[in-house]
This record gives structure tokens, C-alpha cells and sequence, in this order.
């Protein structure tokens, strides 16, 4: 079974985060496998060893060296397509969706394409829809596990009351919850068979698109609002009315 | 030539650094304080899958056939964490001994130990006590200038507390048998390539100890305010860390050149060499365990009372240093040896 899976290199979300002058993210230096990526590498390497045969090929756009996509194919994943190009600086979801999309398109027949929910510094959420509306695919999110079996995948999808079992036709995208498996750590053996795998590193002329201007631009980008002072009451003996009170009015209790 | 250490050397390293800072938080090392092992043994179990524990076995046997200059760095982080278990006794001593001794003895115990599933103790003479001897599934001992290996069911071991409430120290009551695995000269020369690993694999993690110890108490001292500043402006305070990190940054590179030339094999054949070796071992031990230790005292007295609380996370690091300063040779003995070699 062949799988892809969407992951992003981001900057380390524990150091130090600067933007742009046009409000994007800095991504100098080493990027690292966003976290929230793990987990969907992790589902794929354990369907791959569960199928007992296919690839598990990594999609990624990021400028600079290919440091967090090593770290995945040490891990277990076969090889890599890396889209590299500056003309993608500053890229809106969209833009980055047809990227990927175009990406998919190269990597031959596939039976899931694994993305996680949101990346970790853009949280826009959305990436995974749109590449299933390009592709034309079937798109099934917040996946806790996944199945494959009789040419569909069964996803139970987390709900906030608990899990809905849903299946659909194969290929499809599935998003996968952070925390529901636990990823493996890169053993030194990967570590070192990690550079001789493929990494296949691309720009988008390569794809055959023609993306240098997309509609949408971060204009400000503003500090959240810090914390208002608490309310202070005294305690008369009669205090713990105005916290039932003001739990009622939040619709606590 | 390129002295420094290669890409892939590194990245074993942050693997290891990311291993632990999720697995082996302070509360790992408090709960094996107090008896609980569940941690440490999964830590133990993640450095084994990782590779970690076999880094040095041949690849015959599962392990990596990598050398001490590639484990230096590991020893560092594994320092840093402060994780408890005998890393050093088992894959920087034991699997190269057993790998050396060959065999059906390295045949059976080498891949067992470096995938985790047998423990490995070893009785170095010198040392009172033999590291996680109970729970080990063989020991290996000398008595004289002859390596034994000794069915921990035939001995009696009896458990002793460490200054480091996480190492667990055995002594072990025991009468050699009549197969030896080595004796003579060559006994000797396992002993004495036992006893540079031990003390350059102590120094490693010393290193990472006295670091981490420098790292909190700098935070620390940025945090803690006094006078309206915070007591890290003050020279009193400020010097005294300058000195710890210099103290550190003058003894890693002895480490690594210790790991070096005892790396480069021919050290422990050649007799010039051997001493070479020897003295630059000793001169790794006696920087990284005067470095770690004034670390510690530093790090104590810079948090001021609450450094001397229990509660506080300060003291697990500072009486591994401790413990791990006077392991194999403290600096005065290590001092001495340098002295005798080119006095």
C-alpha cells in the first residue's frame, strides 16, 4: 500500500519566532518536522508494516535544507518530494494546497494521502480540504485510526461527544488528531540510512504551475491582548454567591 | 584533517537529546530516588531501540560498530538528563569487552544486551561496588588479572544506598570458578581498556551534568530578582557562573580528545601509545569531574536556600556529580597518574 503523507518543516517551535517585514515567519536556519506531522508519519509506517508492502512517500513546501523531512524518513518513510522555490515565499493556504497538490500528482498511484490537522505556525487548518477539492478526492478529518480494507478506508473520526465511524472510497485524504498514536523515535540506524533514501527536490516549474501572486496577504499582525485584571470581592460570608453566580452566567454550572 | 565532530555524529546526538528531554523529565530521575524504576526503564528500553546500548557492538551482533568518539556525545546528553541506569557499564565497558572476548560469550550476550533484553553488570577493581548488580543477568568480574563471567544466581549481592538515591550499587560476595575468560596479559589488558572507558564514558556525562547545572542555575539567576535586578547582574553572582563555564569549556575538549585517541584502537596495543591514552583519560576525568563539581557547588550556592531543599530538583544533579567525580579514579588519583607519566 502506498501512501503519502503531507508534512511541514517549520522553525522550532521552543526558540525564538521573528516575522518578515511582511508579517510572514523567518524560516532561516534549521527547520525541524512539525510535530503535529509526526503522528500522520507514524499511521502510515504502521499501515505500510501492517500491509506488508508499499512506499511511504513524504510531500513537503519549505524553503532551506531538508532537515525535518530526514528526521520522517528516518523514522521509517521511504523517500521524499521536497517543492523548494523562493517565488512561494509568503504563500496563502490555497497556493500551498495546489503546490502539494501538483506534488501528489507525481508520486504515482497512492492509495491515502496523511496530513495532520494544522501545522503548528500557521494553524490555518485548511490546507488538507482544499488538496482533497483539487484532487477530486474524498476528504475525512480528525482521524484517530485508520483502517484499510475492500478498496476503503475506515476512519473513526473524533467528535467532540466522542467518534464517528466513517468510511469512504480509496484514494482519499485523511487528517490525523495530534496525540493519538505514539510516534516512534528515529533509531541511529534510520539516522543513517535516512541520506541514502530519495529525495526528489523540486521547483515549481517543475509542477507545471504558474503561482507567483495569490490573493491573500497577512497585513497586520498584532500582539494578543493581555490579561485583564481579576475581580476582587470580600468576603462577607456570602461571597460564594457571586461565584455560583458568575459560574451560572458562564453557563459552567 | 577536519577535528571536529561529523554531521551524523551530531544528529545521534539530538536524536538522544530529544529521547530524553520527553521521556526522562526530573520527575524520571525523583522517581527512581524513591524505588520507582518504570521510568528509567523505559528510558532504558528507548536507548536501546534507538541503539544507543550497541552503538559500540559489531554489526554481526546487532549493534552499530561505532566507537567511543561516536558515544562521547551521547554521554553528554544522557549527563545532561541526568538519567539513571549504567550506560556507561554497559555499552562503553561491557559490550566492547564481550565483543573483544568473542565467541559464543559475545554470540549470546551482545545482542541480548543491546536490544534490552538481558542486563549486563561490571566489577571493576577499584570500585566497592558493582553498578545495578542485582537485576543483571550476568555479571562480569575480575579477580586478579582473570575476567570471570558469574551467574548473578551463585552470588550473593547485597544492595547499598548511593550519595545518588537513583544508582543502586551491589556488593557482591563471590568465589572465582575455574574458566576465567581471560587471564594473564591479556586479562590485563581488557582491565586496563575496561578502566580508560569507564573513566572517559564517566568524564562524558560529567560534562553534560556540570552543563545542565550551569543552564538551570543561569536561569535562575536571570529570574530571581533582588534589589529591584535580578541577582544574575550582580558580579558576586555572575562571576562565580563565568568561572563554572569556563571550567566546562576548557575540560570538553580534553573529553573529546580523550575519546579520540582511545578510539583510534592501536592506543591499546602500542605501549607508547597506551600511555598516551591513559594520560589524555586522565586528563578528561580530572577536568570534567572539577568542572561538574564546581558546577554543583556554584549552582547550590547561587539558588541559595532552596537549592538546599529536597523538594527541589537541584540536588538529583548535584550528588550524581558527586558520585560520578569519585567513580573510576577521582581527579586527585587521575592528577597523580598524569604526573607519574611525565614526571
Amino acid at each position: 500500500m502506498n501512501i503519502l503523507v503531507c508534512v511541514k518543516q517549520i522553525p522550532d517551535p521552543a526558540g525564538p519566532q521573528e516575522l518578515n517585514n511582511d508579517n510572514t515567519l523567518k524560516r532561516e536556519g534549521k527547520l525541524i518536522l512539525d510535530e503535529s506531522d509526526s503522528y500522520g508519519v507514524e499511521i502510515a509506517l504502521q499501515l505500510r508494516d501492517t500491509a506488508g508492502e508499499g512506499e511511504v512517500t513524504l510531500i513537503s513546501m519549505s524553503p532551506g535544507e531538508p532537515s525535518g523531512l530526514r528526521t520522517a524518513l528516518a523514522m521509517g518513510a521511504d523517500k521524499a518530494i521536497h517543492v523548494v522555490d523562493d517565488t512561494l515565499h509568503g504563500a496563502d493556504a490555497l497556493s500551498t494546497a495546489k503546490v502539494l497538490a501538483a506534488a501528489v500528482q507525481r508520486a504515482g498511484d497512492y492509495t491515502l494521502v496523511i496530513a495532520a490537522t494544522e501545522s503548528t505556525d500557521g494553524y490555518t487548518g485548511t490546507v488538507p480540504a482544499q488538496l482533497a477539492e483539487i484532487l477530486g478526492l474524498p476528504s475525512v478529518t480528525f482521524a484517530k485510526s485508520i483502517r484499510v480494507e475492500g478498496g476503503k478506508v475506515h476512519v473513526d473520526r473524533q467528535t467532540e461527544a466522542g467518534y464517528d465511524v466513517v468510511e469512504a472510497d480509496v484514494p482519499a485524504v485523511v487528517t490525523v488528531t495530534a496525540g493519538v498514536v505514539e510516534p516512534r523515535y528515529p533509531s541511529f540506524k534510520g539516522i543513517m540510512a535516512a541520506k541514502k533514501k530519495p529525495l526528489e527536490t523540486l521547483a515549481v516549474s517543475d509542477l507545471g504551475l504558474d503561482l507567483s501572486s495569490w490573493g491573500q496577504n497577512i497585513v497586520s499582525v498584532e500582539d494578543a491582548p493581555s490579561r485583564a485584571a481579576g475581580e476582587k470581592i470580600e468576603d462577607d460570608g456570602e461571597a460564594y454567591l457571586k461565584i455560583v453566580e458568575f459560574l451560572e452566567e458562564q453557563k459552567v454550572i | 584533517m577536519r577535528f571536529r565532530f561529523t554531521d551524523e555524529q551530531l544528529e545521534l546526538r539530538d536524536a538522544v537529546r530529544d529521547l530524553l528531554a520527553n521521556e526522562c523529565p526530573a520527575s524520571v530521575v525523583r522517581a527512581a530516588w524513591e524505588g520507582d524504576m518504570s521510568g528509567p526503564d523505559k528510558v532504558w528500553a528507548g536507548l536501546c531501540d534507538m541503539g544507543v546500548v550497541g552503538l559500540m557492538a559489531t554489526e554481526a551482533h546487532g549493534g552499530l560498530g561505532l566507537s567511543d568518539l561516536d558515544l562521547t556525545l551521547i554521554l553528554t546528553e544522557v549527563g545532561r538528563a541526568a538519567a539513571p541506569g549504567p550506560l556507561v557499564e554497559t555499552a562503553v565497558v561491557a559490550v566492547p569487552l564481550l565483543e573483544k572476548i568473542g565467541g559464543s560469550v559475545a554470540e549470546t550476550w551482545v545482542p541480548r544486551v543491546a536490544q534490552g533484553e538481558s542486563r549486563v553488570a561490571v566489577g571493576l577493581p577499584g570500585e566497592s561496588l558493582v553498578l545495578d548488580a542485582s537485576g543483571a543477568d550476568l555479571l562480569l568480574l575480575w579477580h586478579g588479572d582473570a575476567l570471570h563471567a558469574v551467574d548473578p544466581a551463585e552470588v550473593s549481592i547485597t544492595v547499598e544506598t548511593s550519595v545518588d538515591r537513583s544508582r543502586r550499587g551491589g556488593r557482591v560476595a563471590w568465589e572465582p570458578g575455574p574458566q576465567p575468560l581471560a587471564v594473564g596479559e591479556e586479562g590485563r589488558r581488557l582491565l586496563d581498556a575496561a578502566l580508560e572507558r569507564a573513566a572517559l564514558g564517566t568524564a562524558a556525562m560529567l560534562l553534560g551534568l556540570g552543563r545542565h547545572l550551569l543552564d538551570v542555575t543561569v536561569t535562575y539567576a536571570t529570574d530571581r530578582h533582588q534589589f529591584g535586578v535580578p541577582i544574575g547582574s550582580q558580579q558576586a553572582i555572575k562571576h562565580k557562573l563565568a568561572d563554572v563555564a569556563v571550567a566546562l569549556a576548557f575540560a570538553e575538549p580534553l573529553v573529546h580528545r580523550a575519546a579520540y585517541s582511545l578510539a583510534r584502537g592501536p592506543a591499546l596495543v602500542d605501549e607508547s601509545a597506551r600511555e598516551t591514552t591513559a594520560v589524555h583519560v586522565s586528563m578528561a576525568k580530572a577536568a570534567a569531574g572539577d568542572a561538574a563539581e564546581l558546577a554543583a557547588r556554584h549552582a547550590l550556592q547561587c539558588h541559595g536556600a532552596i537549592g538546599y531543599s529536597f523538594e527541589h530538583d537541584l540536588h538529583l544533579w548535584m550528588k550524581r556529580v558527586w558520585a560520578l567525580a569519585a567513580a573510576y579514579g577521582d581527579a586527585r588519583m587521575h592528577r597523580e597518574r598524569i604526573a607519574r607519566a611525565i614526571l
